[in-house]
């Protein structure tokens, strides 16, 4: 839904990041090179970011039940 | 004890340490996780909240919010002078008020205490449409990762000393190019090893040479990495853990007095 504020498996704060990494993928350059220069060395942190989809703009549509 | 620093930047600091053993390094591996106070959100009381995240989901990114951390002048509530029941020495208010369109960052949080504010200020904390409106008071404390891994500090783990033998391999140029860390040097038909130190331990060389080329990790010297999240520098780490570890010996060994 929302980016998480930490890895889920390392404890890494990688929310801060999230920017970035959408911007610099959405002109074209490979995930990896943007994962590499962000820091994110270990796969958990990398599966994060590779994994998410951002829906938080669909489901803030809909009232909260 | 013999200690050499192998690399420092902004995220980790890795330094040799030869002459211990695994238990000594697995002691303070596990004193910086657990019993190093760090603060972070504790609790959160919302005024409003119309955004799409629920208030306990929003009240858990709250908490784990990296806090730039104070040990000086704050705290741990069972070891404050008002024994838990909350002053400005133990707790400290963060308010949040925002209305939408756009992302919330941790940066609005306003804290009391300008010393303690969120290390990452863009860290997005939710995303609010028209209309949509975001009004609590968290609280902050300051606590140990036995508490909840929020408080932990970071990480401090270690490997062993990679230790590799190059035999009469005869695929050099192959091997070189499979490590994933680049530790070998190729050139026509001999293997040397170039970085020594990047090696971690994942054998794939072995595999690839069919033993051909040895590779092990020490039991005697290891390489340890101290990796902050940002609330204590990484010398406040290593001074804290030590520290905690020396607290501990002595109610050790004040109690085992009190048995003669």
């Amino acid at each position: 839904m929302i980016i998480p504020i930490r890895c889920a498996s390392c404890g890494k704060p990688i929310a801060q990041l999230w920017g970035d990494y959408q911007r610099r993928t959405a002109q074209g350059e490979s995930a990896k090179t943007v994962m590499d220069e962000l820091g994110l060395v270990r796969y958990c942190c990398r599966a994060q970011f590779m994994g998410h989809v951002d829906l938080i703009d669909e489901i803030a549509k809909f009232k909260k039940g | 004890m013999e200690i050499k620093l192998l690399s420092q930047d902004k995220t980790q600091v890795r330094v040799v340490v030869k002459g211990t053993t695994p238990a000594e390094m697995n002691t303070y591996r596990r004193t910086v996780l657990t019993t190093l106070p760090a603060m972070a959100i504790d609790t959160v009381e919302f005024v409003e909240n119309s955004s799409a995240l629920y208030d306990e989901m929003l009240a858990h990114r709250l908490g784990l919010v990296v806090l730039k951390t104070d040990t000086e002048s704050y705290f741990e509530k069972a070891k404050c002078k008002c024994k838990g029941a909350g002053c400005a020495r133990c707790t400290l208010e963060l308010t949040l008020e925002v209305e939408g369109p756009g992302i919330v960052y941790a940066e609005q949080l306003k804290s009391k205490d300008p010393a303690v504010i969120p290390v990452h200020g863009k860290t997005p904390l939710v995303k609010l449409l028209d209309n949509q409106k975001v009004k609590l008071i968290a609280h902050a404390i300051l606590s140990t990762g036995q508490e909840h891994i929020k408080f932990s500090p970071g990480l401090l783990y270690y490997q062993g000393y990679p230790q590799i033998k190059v035999g009469a391999v005869k695929n050099p140029e192959a091997i070189a190019e499979m490590c994933p860390t680049n530790v070998f040097e190729a050139d026509s038909k001999k293997l040397t090893v170039k970085n020594k130190e990047a090696c971690i331990l994942c054998m794939a060389c072995v595999d690839a040479s069919k033993g051909d080329v040895e590779v092990s990790g020490s039991a005697t010297d290891f390489i340890l990495t101290i990796e902050p999240w940002g609330q204590l520098t990484p010398g406040q780490m290593v001074d804290g853990c030590v520290d905690a570890l020396h607290e501990q010996i002595d109610a050790l060994s004040e109690e085992i007095k009190k048995l003669k």
